[in-house]
């Protein structure tokens, strides 16, 4: 699979993230590198196994429907952000 | 030209749950402080893990049967990731791949059939109040659980759409997975349209109107978009495929951001959620809860409440129960296969739950406190009694319709439907000889003796003058009808 320039600006706009020129292209090739090496993967025949979804091999794993107290409370989470307004979360503006 | 619509609907509901889906956080935020219900999982700190909500399972099993639909044993979930300040994971997690919820039906009142093509589990996301130059960030609903509802393109007119919004919120309300209240967003629909010209075999290209919360909003994006569209191709241009907002005040819809496309979403399997594998006993005994669906209903009151009264009544599930109480209809059988109903006839005469359910429709709706009423209906021993003492004419209908509101009276509920109507006077006179001794008294009344001789001389109108006279002596007690019938026997 060949990454084109623009797969790598088109990923960066999903992730909200800029990039500069220079970025763009050590991280296409950075990217170009790691699929080439996992899909090296790809030599297996895997036709005949099951997908794996989760490797614990559990299911069914439920709790009860019961509120229970917290271990930080909304100060906490609250001080965890950058800026607050009436205990919101406030954020740059987005549409 | 003439183009056919083809639509369909994705419906997100809220489900009822105490706790949120992943975490074991208050889900009812109503009224409550912004960032009040949420957890270290809802902020998606580093290391937490989610923890899945059994009773969300067993309420998408309702909602699944519900709508008729196939309950799918085995189910998993996904992550799908965008990156968006509503969602401080990065991902929402969401049944992408395998969903709980199979393949059904909605059965429209007009007898149409909208076929479900699946429904599944995932987490709402926080909600942004938007400003000049910035948005605020409340997680009060991260992680709510929603089931979403995603029908097949079978509604062709804004009637339909419509009618399939009102059942679907039906729907749930009576199977008791959502409190479905619209204005609070507990139901919110995106309705996908195109149109090809009548006898084409190829769709044409849709347009997606998001995030509708009203039945009516749903029927007029519709008729608008449908209208949008034609002139788009009567003008040979094209439909542009895209995501468009409505604005309710306006009444247009207008476009939006370019949708992401599914690959764009990443999904992946969630790993830290094992499987859902239900076995065919958990699944039948948790359909087995459902309660009686607007079709049983409509089975039971065939030919005994008016389908357009019924179709009122059908709003709110509560009083449903109560005049299926009324009627002794016993409940639905325990895992009786779908679609093979088993309801025995009503009992109480169809006449009395005639006259229950429009008082229902014609005083209880019309209160102002109607919605506080419905709360909590009166006894069915009373609305019983009420309704008998109305069909032997012991209560007027107006005394009926009066006792009917104080049995809603904090202060006068609790005496009883006969009680109250003594208290207040207004049990009608029924008793022959004791009607008789005071039509007596009337007619032996000096100002009644010109009206005598005028009714034996031929006029008909003066009987309601000494109906009149006879209703005043008796203190308004008196059975109009057989007053009339005594003053004839004795005026002739």
């Amino acid at each position: 699979m060949d990454i084109k320039r623009e797969d790598i600006l088109h990923l960066a706009n999903l992730s909200e993230f800029t990039l500069s020129d220079a970025e763009t292209d050590s991280l296409g090739k950075d990217l170009q590198d790691i699929i080439k090496y996992i899909s090296q993967l790809d030599e297996l025949d895997t036709s005949t196994v099951e997908p794996t979804y989760q490797v614990f091999e559990m299911e069914n794993v439920w709790r009860d429907d019961v509120i229970l107290e917290q271990d930080a409370t909304r100060e906490e989470l609250l001080a965890l952000t950058k800026n607050e307004i009436d205990n919101q979360i406030k954020v740059p503006k987005v549409l | 030209m003439k183009y056919i619509p083809t639509i369909g609907i994705e419906c997100h509901v809220q489900l009822c749950t105490k706790t949120k889906l992943f975490s074991e956080v208050d889900n009812d935020a109503r009224g409550k402080e912004p960032n009040s219900c949420v957890s270290p999982v809802d902020y998606a700190l580093p290391g937490m893990l989610p923890r899945l909500n059994g009773e969300a399972i067993r309420l998408a099993i309702l909602a699944g049967r519900a709508m008729n639909c196939e309950i799918n044993t085995w189910s998993r979930f996904d992550r799908k990731h965008y990156f968006y300040p509503d969602s401080p994971k990065g991902y929402q997690i969401t049944q992408f791949y395998e969903p709980i919820i199979g393949a059904g039906y909605v059965e429209l009142p007009s007898g149409t059939k909208i076929r479900i093509e699946h429904a599944h589990l995932e987490g709402d996301a926080g909600k942004l109040t938007h400003f000049n130059s910035y948005s605020l960030v409340d997680l009060n609903r991260v992680d709510t659980p929603l089931i979403e509802i995603v029908s097949m393109p079978d509604i062709h007119s804004a009637s339909d759409a419509h009618d399939y919004a009102k059942e679907l919120w039906r729907l749930m309300c009576f199977a008791g997975v959502t409190y479905g209240d619209l204005y609070n967003g507990n139901m919110r629909f995106d309705v996908n349209i195109s149109l090809a010209p009548e006898g084409a075999e190829k769709l044409g290209t849709r347009a997606e109107v998001k995030n509708l919360n009203s039945f009516r909003s749903v029927e007029r994006a519709v008729e608008y978009e449908i209208k949008r569209q034609s002139k788009i191709l009567d003008a040979g241009q094209k439909v542009v495929q895209e995501t468009r907002g409505w604005n309710d005040a306006k009444g247009e819809t207008t476009g939006q951001r370019s949708k992401e496309e599914a690959k764009d979403y990443r999904y992946m399997p969630e790993p830290d959620l094992p499987p859902i594998n239900l076995s065919a006993e958990f699944i039948e005994n948790e359909s087995a809860k459902l309660p009686l669906m607007p079709s049983d209903y409509r089975e039971i009151f065939n030919g005994i409440i008016k389908s357009d009264i019924l179709e009122v009544l059908l709003d709110y599930p509560k009083l449903m129960e109560k005049l299926r109480e009324l009627g002794k209809v016993p409940g639905r059988e325990r895992s009786r296969p779908l679609g093979q109903a088993s309801l025995s006839p009503v009992n109480l005469p169809s006449s009395q739950i005639a006259t229950i359910s429009n008082l229902f429709t014609s005083v209880l709706l019309a209160e102002e406190k109607s919605a506080e009423y419905l709360n909590d209906l009166p006894s069915t021993a009373d609305l019983a009694e009420l309704a008998e003492m109305n069909e032997k004419k012991e209560l007027s209908s107006t005394a009926t319709k009066e006792v009917f509101l104080k049995l809603f009276d904090p202060q006068m509920k609790n005496h009883g439907a006969k009680q109250i109507a003594k208290e207040l006077g207004l049990i009608q006179e029924n008793d022959l000889g004791a009607l008789e001794k005071i039509v007596d008294v009337v007619l032996s009344k000096p100002e009644t003796q010109k009206a005598q001789e005028d009714f034996r001389a031929g006029s008909e109108k003066v009987l309601g003058f000494l109906v009149g006279q006879v209703m005043k002596e008796s203190r308004g007690k008196a059975n109009p009808g057989a007053v009339q019938e005594i003053l004839r026997k004795k005026l002739q």
